[in-house]
């Protein structure tokens, strides 16, 4: 199991890698006309979903703790 | 001849049936049902058929445009998964009642005037509430009378509108209703709440998120394909392009997620991505371009298969396990390792992983926002994909199949295996149709009602897309440790009804009550009064006379008691005897009195009035 997540998690960093630079090449060599002005950054959609991922977390979380979120038997 | 057979005839009809039949007949019956409609929506010509005249007015029961039959596709081939995945139910009350909802369903689908669509969008509601009802717990029910009662309400809003619509333009054809703002346009906005009631548009979802999670685990699957995709179908046909559905729609897509981490009920975290979801559509809706329009539908087709799949999944380890939450699962992977895979591509799917069907109808729409130059809109539904990720790839199956160490599998002693083999084949099925659409999407792009100018596959979408997944992941994975499931529920519009109709209940109950009765002791009072004094006119007088009498005399005299006493001593006595006896002489000459009055009056009356 431990080899095994090893393993997965080297593939995962290739994977990365793999999607970064791809999307660095496509950006240089295939300029698509940009609808916004943050798609002209290479690598937008990965700082997105890392930054944006974060966010929903702990914007959530926040909500839940200091006011949606109640005891079980709140309705009962 | 008949011309043309309704599908949802087929399946309404059919249901009939379904009570007679038993052990195989009716499971082949049951599955060929939905397969018969499938032919007859094949074969069947576009045009308007099964006109109905009714008073002054003509019902069609038959519109078939490119529209509406994308719509009766995916719920036809849609309705032969769930059957087949809910084959194994004993109860044929569950199953008529689920055919009585796609029947329905198919109903709106073909409805080309309005009383048409409010008949069928009733039996919908009823319909599918037994799916809800079927689960026979304390928490189903209670469930259930909230679930009916915001669509009877909805219902309600439907037919007010309808009424209005009708009394201000004389027609009932059901086609795009006039939009703007001001009073002529009310009955518009009757229709349209109703109409964004049944697509859980916030704050009037929370029927959605509170009633699909306590339903049977295969109603529950029937549950998320047909209410919400029929509303946006009729969003599409009534109020494209109307633009405040733009901004509901983005907001619904972040709504469900922010919903979604909260959640520690498995399909409870699926329901609000439901919700979630069918934001896009709304968007798309709003958005009103044709592509914007296609994309709507494409995805309204798309996530009925993979919502079905996740629903599937989720049901499978209820069924097995007995048990929903995440503070009470782990490690099922060892157990069911099938239906993980499974319930993985309907995440992939969901998620809009390149090469699922999510990635080619989910992107239509965000691409459209693009188009459209919305960019708040774009990073909203953008930014909903990665909290979709985020919960239906990452957390329900860490939470679900995996698990903390330290908590070895919490499941219960019998063991816990992969569900009977009907179930596992319709989430194959589904899985395999999730996956055909991603690879081959122009077999749905043919079907949409407009020119498809779009393609998926652009070296930019994929990458785009790829990051954001991956990069969603590595957050995930950081802090992983925050989405553990807590005991806990998460407050949500429902509260209003749940809470504030309890005070409000209690409001009639008590103040309301008690206002009620002072305003009737008033009268009450009065009638008392009254037969009190009748009891004994004279002693009454007397006694009031003397009340007077003394209040009058205290400011002068305020040392005397004659009228106190007098006052004490009668009331004592009251009513004591009832009348005072004269002698009969007194009765005599009153009689002779009266008639000597008589006399005098018919003798003078000639001189007098004439």
């Amino acid at each position: 199991m431990e080899i095994e997540k090893k393993y997965l998690f080297r593939m995962l960093y290739v994977c990365l890698a793999a999607s970064v630079l791809a999307g660095v090449l496509v950006h240089v060599f295939m300029p698509s006309h940009a609808a916004f002005l943050w798609q002209a950054i290479p690598g937008f959609s990965a700082i997105y979903g890392f930054v944006g991922c974060i966010l929903i977390i702990v914007v959530s979380k926040a909500l839940g703790h200091h006011w949606l979120q109640r005891e079980e038997d709140y309705y009962d | 001849m008949i011309e043309w057979m309704h599908p949802g005839l087929i399946f309404i009809l059919g249901a009939l049936l379904i009570p007679v039949l038993k052990g195989k007949w009716k499971k082949t019956y049951l599955l060929l049902l939905p397969i018969a409609a499938l032919i007859d929506l094949l074969y069947m010509s576009k045009g308007v058929f099964w006109r109905l005249p009714l008073l002054e007015y003509e019902l069609v029961f038959g519109r078939v445009d490119q529209l509406s039959l994308v719509f009766g596709y995916v719920f036809v081939i849609a309705a032969f998964c769930m059957t087949l995945y809910a084959l194994h139910v004993k109860e044929d009350g569950q199953h008529v009642s689920a055919f009585l909802y796609v029947g329905s369903t198919l109903g709106v689908v073909f409805a080309g005037d309005l009383f048409t669509l409010y008949l069928f969008w009733e039996v919908m509601a009823f319909s599918s509430l037994f799916l809800i009802w079927y689960r026979k717990t304390k928490a189903s029910s209670e469930a259930g009378f909230r679930y009916i009662l915001v669509h009877i309400f909805g219902g309600i809003c439907l037919l007010a509108g309808i009424i209005l619509h009708l009394q201000s333009t004389g027609s009932i054809v059901f086609d795009s209703f006039n939009w703007g703002t001001g009073w002529g346009y009310l009955s518009s906005y009757f229709i349209f709440v109703g109409f964004i009631i049944n697509a859980a548009v916030p704050p009037l979802h929370a029927w959605l998120s509170d009633a699909y999670p306590e339903a049977t685990v295969t109603g529950a699957v029937f549950l998320t394909a047909f209410t919400t995709k029929s509303a946006i179908y009729v969003l599409i046909r009534g109020f494209p392009g109307v633009e405040i559905l733009i901004w509901m729609g983005a907001i619904m897509a972040v709504y469900g997620v922010i919903y979604a981490v909260l959640e520690n009920d498995i399909r409870r975290v699926l329901a609000y991505h439901i919700i979630s979801q069918v934001g896009y559509m709304v968007a798309g809706v709003g958005i009103g371009t044709w592509m914007a329009l296609n994309g709507s539908t494409a995805h309204a087709f798309c996530h009925i298969f993979y919502k079905a799949l996740l629903f599937m999944g989720a049901g499978v380890v209820i069924e097995m396990t007995g048990r929903s939450k995440f503070t009470e699962l782990s490690g099922l992977y060892k157990y069911m390792p099938l239906t993980f895979w499974l319930y993985m591509i309907g995440a992939f799917s969901i998620s809009g992983f390149p090469l699922f069907n999510g990635f080619v109808s989910k992107t239509m729409v965000v691409e459209s926002a693009a188009l459209s130059h919305l960019p708040i809109i774009w990073l909203m539904l953008e930014g909903a994909s990665i909290g979709t990720f985020l919960s239906i790839g990452l957390k329900v199956p860490y939470l679900t199949w995996f698990g903390k160490k330290e908590k070895e599998p919490v499941v219960e002693a019998k063991a816990v295996k992969e569900p009977p083999k009907n179930m596992l084949a319709a989430m194959g099925i589904t899985a395999f149709l999730c996956v055909f659409i991603g690879m081959y999407p122009q077999a749905l792009y043919r079907m949409l009602p407009y020119a498809v100018d779009y393609a998926p596959y652009t070296a930019s979408h994929v990458i785009g897309m790829s990051q954001l997944l991956l990069f969603t992941f590595v957050a995930f994975w950081l802090l992983r440790r925050m989405l553990h499931g807590t005991p806990t529920i998460t407050l949500d519009t429902d509260w209003f009804y749940r809470i504030a109709g309890k005070k409000f209940i209690w409001f009639c109950e008590k103040p309301l009550l008690d206002f009620a009765n002072s305003i009737d002791k008033v009268p009450k009072d009065i009638a008392n009064s009254f037969v009190w004094f009748s009891r004994n006119p004279t002693a009454a007088s007397r006694i009031m006379v003397l009340t007077i009498g003394a209040v009058v005399v205290r400011p002068f005299d305020p040392t005397s008691t004659r009228y106190e006493r007098d006052l004490e001593e009668l009331r004592r006595l009251y009513p004591g005897e009832s009348v005072h006896r004269v002698a009969i002489g007194t009765g005599v000459l009153l009689v002779l009195m009266f008639f000597t009055l008589y006399l005098l009056i018919y003798l003078t009356h000639g001189i007098l009035w004439v």
